[in-house]
């Protein structure tokens, strides 16, 4: 604990220097810029948040017991959508500024007037509200009931949870698809891709889980997750391993069909990511996210590997981070912008999640200690 | 080879009372040790110390060279052997390549798993197994846990063994005679399985020539037979002119075959021959110039082909004094263009074929006024 309390002067130092940064880029980078880095980090915050409610659901979905004693990290982690919301409210300002569908020449544009009313700023920002108020249900009844369970030890919380996650699944299909098209394909509205929500639900999945994944390793060299043990490791290895495959399959298909069809409406979202320096991010993007952590993670002991998942839990979340640069910025123009704004903005919000996960890990219990399946989670083996 | 692989067999009542003996009996380091239970027990991989299934990085291994397999097929087909345009692509285009690269990895990883599996670590051809001789074996599928040391060489005691066992523990020892290996292969077995796959080959053909018989109509996959389809050459009402053809678009251009030389004749007086003087392009020029000009303009080049007389007009006498000195561009641009009478040769001809031909026809001028230094440049 001590190598905490030193690192916490650092943390919110940082955070400040990055809050500094951000105020600044606003003055003197230009409002585009600005926006759209608010954007992107409105989405990760908000991509993390519900990916890790998103796992939490899945368990009390499939009744899954392996997860149970480490079901209070993403719990915690799914916190994140408290803060995502005046984020969100504070991201709205970007509409008139970085979504065209927004503009009023818009009306006259043969594509986008067919859609105007969908893309307008009243109704955009009432799905966004709609979406969020989703997310504080889901909140509200699996963390919060979970919460409650720990005094009560009432096992009516897990039937109860049991009964809401199905219908949580569609919330949360719902949520995510609105998130995706709106905040993020809203950037270019003549472009369209049906499978689009699925890709961002894929990238979305991996944070919670690479986040969950660290978060457990931070824990267990506390000593604080006693009974957790290489074979639910081996569980989140499995899935980290299996969506990064999920990921590039969702992403190579939209690829390719457009590659194959070659119409200029949709293929040209990847002429702009395929030319220049964008290009290299391309490839960087693939290697980071799909060809490093298949190869990292593909024998049966590396998943269960501290060490290695830490390594690809950490270069999962950065991927998570390139992807979603790779998704919001070439709005800004054929050149990859990177420099102080991005760094500042990167500061604040790391700095700020940091201190949020902080916050949460050291309130109540680690493990879900009222769920009467705890005992039979930390059974586990493989 | 000799028979010599034999184990001994020791009983246990409880999976805790194996789990137990498997350190002594490895400590006594008589053979190799190995546990049969009628379900998986937790942590008895690591206790029996086995090393790790090789079959992992098989598969691994025949899932990359499936990956390559497919890429190189793929590659020599669509990119060396027979390159054909689809939809505009270029030919080795490694993103149509893709989903068969994955079908092709899946197929050679699955197989290496199932076949390796069977064939190279459980030694398929041999059904039997030492333990199933055992007198105890309905209750090692039941409820009792057996725990073998299994003869490594020659030198095995397998009175030792079976010391170590009962003092581990064992309720019940039991020394167990060495695996049949007798040939399986033999002439009545392979009789029967021939006249197996025979039967079963005939029973199926016939099953099918009947069904599609008496049931015609059941053609299961009649579908993509059956669904309309334009077809070139054909009326069809899919379009509204009716035609099953379609023009192309307005200024749709064929690859090689793009207009380079549309100003006037003295504007493409400029442009140079990018082709090499190589052996090949001037074959390649006699070829077309046989094909599309050798009616008109005459075999060597003097206007006086075949054609002449019949058309009655005059075509160009190359070797005249005029065109000796047209630059190559001034050619070309009567190529792409037509000039007087002579139609434009652009939609026939390809970028490479125009220029070939200009070499050819500078050949042929070439050898009607040939100079005196040109005998030597022959001679090697």
């Amino acid at each position: 604990m001590s190598q905490n309390k030193n690192a916490s002067p650092l943390i919110w130092g940082a955070t400040a220097l990055g809050a500094l940064g951000v105020l600044g880029s606003y003055v003197a980078a230009g409002h585009e810029r600005f926006w759209a880095n608010w954007v992107l980090w409105f989405v990760l915050l908000f991509t993390l948040g519900l990916g890790s409610l998103f796992i939490v659901a899945l368990e009390h979905l499939v009744s899954a017991k392996w997860s149970v004693p480490v079901r209070r990290i993403p719990e915690r982690l799914a916190t994140l959508l408290l803060p995502a919301v005046p984020v969100g409210l504070i991201a709205l300002g970007a509409l008139p500024v970085l979504y065209p569908g927004t503009r009023p020449e818009a009306a006259h544009h043969p594509i986008l007037a067919g859609k105007a009313f969908w893309l307008s700023i009243p109704f955009f920002s009432v799905r966004t509200l709609v979406a969020f108020a989703l997310c504080m249900l889901g909140l509200a009844v699996l963390v919060g009931g979970s919460l409650k369970q720990d005094a009560t030890k009432d096992p009516a919380f897990n039937f109860r949870a049991r009964k809401f996650a199905p219908a949580f699944m569609a919330i949360f299909a719902l949520v995510i698809t609105l998130i995706a098209f709106d905040w993020i394909s809203g950037l270019t509205p003549e472009w369209y891709s049906d499978i689009f929500g699925v890709y961002v639900f894929a990238g979305a999945f991996l944070s919670g889980l690479a986040a969950t994944a660290l978060c457990v390793l931070y824990l267990q060299d506390q000593n604080r997750l006693e009974g957790v043990r290489g074979d639910h490791l081996y569980n989140l290895g499995g899935f980290l391993f299996a969506f990064t495959v999920f990921w590039s399959y969702i992403g190579f298909a939209q690829y390719m069909l457009m590659w194959y069809a070659n119409l200029p409406d949709e293929v040209i979202y990847y002429k702009v990511r395929l030319a220049g320096s964008w290009r290299a991010i391309t490839i960087c993007l693939a290697t980071l996210h799909f060809v490093i952590p298949f190869f990292a993670l593909v024998t049966r002991d590396a998943k269960k590997d501290p060490k290695r998942l830490r390594r690809v839990a950490f270069l999962m979340l950065g991927a998570h981070v390139l992807d979603m640069y790779w998704l919001i910025f070439p709005v800004l123009g054929t050149k990859p912008h990177f420099s102080w704004p991005e760094l500042s903005f990167a500061l604040f919000f790391i700095g700020g999640i940091l201190l949020w996960i902080r916050g949460a890990m050291q309130k109540g219990e680690d493990m879900p200690v009222g769920d009467p399946f705890l005992r039979e989670g930390l059974e586990f083996r493989l | 080879m000799p028979e010599t692989s034999y184990s001994v067999l020791g009983i246990f009542e409880t999976p805790d009372a194996l789990m137990k003996a498997i350190p002594k009996a490895r400590a006594a380091k008589l053979g190799e040790v190995e546990a049969y239970t009628p379900y998986p027990i937790h942590g008895i991989d690591d206790a029996l110390g086995h090393r790790k299934s090789p079959l992992g990085g098989m598969v691994l291994v025949m899932g990359i060279l499936g990956a390559i397999t497919a890429f190189g097929f793929q590659y020599w087909i669509s990119a060396i052997d027979y390159p054909i345009i689809t939809g505009g692509k270029a030919a080795n285009s490694w993103e149509a390549f893709i989903p068969i690269m994955f079908e092709v990895t899946v197929l050679f990883a699955t197989f290496t798993a199932g076949l390796g599996m069977l064939f190279l670590l459980n030694k398929l051809p041999f059904f039997g197994h030492p333990v199933l001789s055992s007198k105890s074996i309905t209750g090692i599928t039941r409820d009792r846990y057996a725990l073998a040391i299994e003869a490594e060489d020659e030198s095995f005691d397998s009175a030792a063994a079976a010391q170590t066992l009962k003092d581990a523990g064992a309720i019940e020892v039991e020394i167990l005679p060495a695996p049949d290996r007798s040939p399986f292969l033999t002439s009545n077995f392979i009789l029967r399985a021939l006249g197996g796959i025979f039967t079963a080959c005939v029973v199926a053909g016939l099953a099918m020539f009947f069904l599609t018989k008496w049931f015609p109509l059941l053609a299961p996959m009649k579908y993509m037979q059956d669904q309309p389809r334009l077809n070139a050459q054909k009326a069809s009402t899919f379009f509204k002119d009716g035609h099953g053809m379609q023009q192309p678009v307005a200024g749709t251009v064929a690859r090689g075959f793009l207009p380079t030389a549309t100003g006037t004749q003295e504007e493409a007086a400029s442009l140079v021959n990018p082709l090499p003087r190589t052996k090949e392009v001037f074959a390649e020029g006699r070829k077309v110039y046989v094909n599309r000009c050798e009616v008109c303009h005459g075999s060597l080049g003097n206007g006086v082909g075949s054609l002449t007389a019949a058309y009655g007009g005059k075509p160009a006498n190359l070797q005249s004094q005029m065109f000796r000195e047209y630059p190559d561009g001034k050619i070309y641009w009567a190529i792409v263009n037509g000039k007087n009478a002579m139609p434009s040769h652009a939609p026939y001809l390809s970028e490479n074929e125009r220029w070939a031909v200009v070499h050819y026809v500078r050949a042929l001028q070439r050898a009607q006024n040939a100079k005196d230094e040109d005998l030597k440049v022959v001679a090697p």
